[in-house]
């Protein structure tokens, strides 16, 4: 199946699978939380972009990468904030509350990133860990990444921990699959959604500023290109589980890498539209197959509250 | 006493009438030629739409107060265009530019509405008795920018290509035609079936994909990347990978690409003043003008500092003889990947054929996406 199996070719379509999933990912797991804790927000796209102006905008100004991340995941975050507000404490419905968190984003980045485009800024380059990263193949794909990227690698794991096996996770879990039980047990179920919302929203920042200083320097208006869309479509396809995230996205990555090197190196093995589209294609027959039976629906589903407006006491 | 009403009444309108009908030719006068520019994307956006935005303020500088320049930036889809063509026709301007492939639909539609008002649109093919038409031959630079790679020895290029249709088509062919002339004169051995490696983007910019691409390229032992798209992303990540580049549309050095040996440039600025110059005198017509160097429509950047002197010297001796009229971008004979001659020894391609090419010359590895 892969054009020409020497290791060199293995290694480069591996780094490049890795790297290509990693904003998508960190988007991915941030919306995870957030829908796990009940909250549906569509607005990755604009999020994406805010952390990636953000991000590109301090690390230029201060050269200063922690106060760049910063910023980049504050952006995010104050992003996702005001969708909070939105349809956590003003009951608006959350998809368009989402769907226009991306437009806001797209529009309001365009405008105040005018004079920055073309400008040239901090770059967080890939950062090779010692001995590891001269392991054949696995290494160059998992360690000579950039920051961010190892990042990404390692809050799955983490986040499958947090959510599945903390008192932490169990609280957010019960605010997505019955508001009104966690509130009777005292659970302050605005607070935790609030703050899972908050900290989706962080993640997807830190995704843009992936882009803006370590994927492709610099920034451009549209930066993100969709890859919040896959981000949401990489959820679903999870099944909202951190590590299907994971695997999902850097499979994902992999149809990414497939499409450069075959065009690279001459071979069409696949028409190109068909690794272009695949993601959105397997994300369509995920959910088609989740809906086959009750039990798969139960196991692989949203979370029951996902979406629903929640009043105290109303 | 109403009859008198009646005619005081009628006499106001009526001088009314006068002063309306009065008036604009004292305007006419001291008049301005309004000129209006329909921009792709934001004037910033290093490429295309920068290129045209420096063009502008060429003619600007050039005529000075003869005209008033207005421009809309980012009008993306034809609807969008569309209405701000109209606008600008709607009120009063004597000259509408569309800048973009897909402003030709929305503008020939409101020429035909508009007859007073003279319309120019950029890279189209569709006329009327009140709109033309003007590109500028960009394949001229790119058979000088392939010429100086293959007098260097880049033999294995990698273009980044955006969208296939004939103005790409055509700038990879007259690219992979210098090359091959660069590479012969300089007895560098080659692969003659295989000297320009096309993958494609299917998009006139998209930072990601570019950065990828080229670092696929680089890494697959490619010499040297080609970039077309309109930012200098592709360029910028072949010098992160210590690989030479040739930007595309604006001078890629000046964009972060410090390794890029040149680009090939869109000079608009002397297409603007002449159009506007026409208007001025009187002397405009629905003209389809396709200029290169010998209009000053086309560029080379500065050389980078990896190009010896004497590769500078050659390619600049053959830019000179193009800005003497003499284009031997497309002279024959030239065959096509399969080796069927498509233009004769002595011949040259049509600009009929070079508007509408669909096919690869020998050397080029990759095919037209459908």
């Amino acid at each position: 199946m892969l054009p020409s199996p020497d290791w060199e070719s293995l290694a480069l379509l591996g780094q490049i699978a890795v790297k290509s999933s990693t904003a998508v990912l960190l988007a991915a797991y941030g919306e995870i939380v957030a829908e796990r804790s009940g909250v549906l927000n569509l607005g990755l796209e604009g999020m994406l972009l805010l952390g990636a102006l953000a991000g590109f905008a301090v690390g230029a100004a201060t050269g200063d990468p922690a106060a760049a991340l910063g910023a980049a995941a504050g952006a995010g975050a104050l992003g996702a904030l005001a969708h909070g507000i939105f349809v956590l404490s003003l009951g608006a419905e959350q998809v368009l509350s989402g769907l226009a968190l991306s437009l806001l984003g797209a529009g309001l980045t365009g405008v105040l990133g005018r004079d920055l485009l073309g400008a040239p800024g901090l770059v967080l380059p890939s950062v090779p860990l010692p001995v590891l990263a001269d392991v054949p193949v696995l290494g160059p794909a998992l360690c000579n990444q950039p920051v961010l990227t190892y990042l990404a690698l390692l809050l799955g794991p983490l986040l499958w921990w947090a959510l599945g096996r903390t008192r932490w996770g169990l609280l957010v879990r019960a605010c997505g699959e019955n508001a009104s039980a966690a509130y009777a047990s005292g659970v302050p179920v605005r607070l935790v959604r609030y703050g899972c919302t908050c900290f989706g929203g962080a993640l997807a920042g830190l995704g843009g500023a992936f882009l803006s200083l370590s994927y492709t320097p610099g920034w451009k208006e549209g930066l993100s290109a969709g890859q919040g869309w896959i981000a949401i479509a990489m959820v679903v396809f999870a099944a909202w589980r951190p590590l299907r995230a994971l695997w999902g996205g850097l499979f994902f990555g992999l149809l990414t890498a497939l499409q450069f090197t075959w065009q690279a190196e001459g071979a069409q093995w696949l028409p190109l539209w068909v690794l272009r589209a695949a993601p959105y294609l397997l994300t369509l027959l995920v959910l088609a197959l989740a809906q086959t039976s009750a039990a798969l629906r139960r196991r692989s589903g949203p979370p029951a509250d996902l979406g629903r407006f929640f009043r105290p006491g109303g | 006493m109403r009859l008198k009403r009646f005619s005081a009444l009628s006499l106001v309108l009526l001088s009314l009438c006068l002063l309306a009908v009065g008036a604009p030719p004292a305007q006419a006068a001291a008049k301005k030629v309004r000129v209006a520019f329909v921009l792709l994307e934001s004037i910033n956006d290093q490429g295309w739409t920068t290129a045209h935005h420096d063009g502008i303020e060429y003619m600007k500088k050039q005529l000075g107060d003869k005209v008033e320049v207005s421009f809309t930036e980012n009008a993306l889809s034809p609807a969008d265009a569309e209405r701000v063509i109209r606008n600008y026709a709607r009120q009063g301007y004597d000259l509408v530019f569309g800048t973009t492939f897909t402003h030709m639909e929305p503008m020939f539609k409101v020429a035909g509405e508009f007859p007073q008002v003279k319309f120019m649109h950029c890279s189209g093919f569709k006329t009327r008795p009140n709109m033309g038409t003007y590109m500028v031959r960009i394949e001229q630079g790119e058979y000088l920018a392939g010429y100086l790679a293959g007098l260097m020895g880049y033999r294995n290029v990698g273009t980044v290509a955006t969208q296939p249709i004939p103005e790409v088509v055509r700038g990879i062919n007259a690219f992979t035609l210098g090359l091959v002339r660069g590479l012969t004169e300089s007895k560098t051995s080659f692969d003659a079936g295989k000297v320009n490696t096309i993958v494609w983007l299917k998009s006139w910019r998209d930072a990601v994909n570019e950065t990828t691409l080229a670092e696929v390229l680089a890494a697959k032992k490619h010499d040297l990347i080609r970039q077309m798209a309109d930012t200098a992303d592709s360029s910028k990540a072949a010098c992160m990978k210590g690989v030479a580049a040739v930007g595309y549309g604006t001078d890629a050095a000046k964009y972060g690409a410090s390794c890029a040996l040149t680009s090939t440039t869109f000079v608009w600025g002397p297409v603007y003043a002449g159009i506007v110059n026409r208007v001025i005198a009187g002397t405009w017509k629905n003209d389809e003008l396709f200029t290169g160097f010998e209009g000053g429509g086309v560029g080379l950047a500065p050389f980078g500092k990896a190009v010896p002197k004497a590769v500078a010297g050659k390619v600049l001796a053959l830019k000179a003889r193009m800005a003497k009229g003499e284009d031997m971008s497309f002279a024959g004979p030239i065959a096509d990947q399969a080796g069927v001659l498509r233009v004769k020894k002595g011949d040259k391609a049509s600009d009929k054929e070079l508007l509408s090419m669909r096919w690869f010359v020998k050397g080029v590895s990759g095919s037209l996406p459908e």
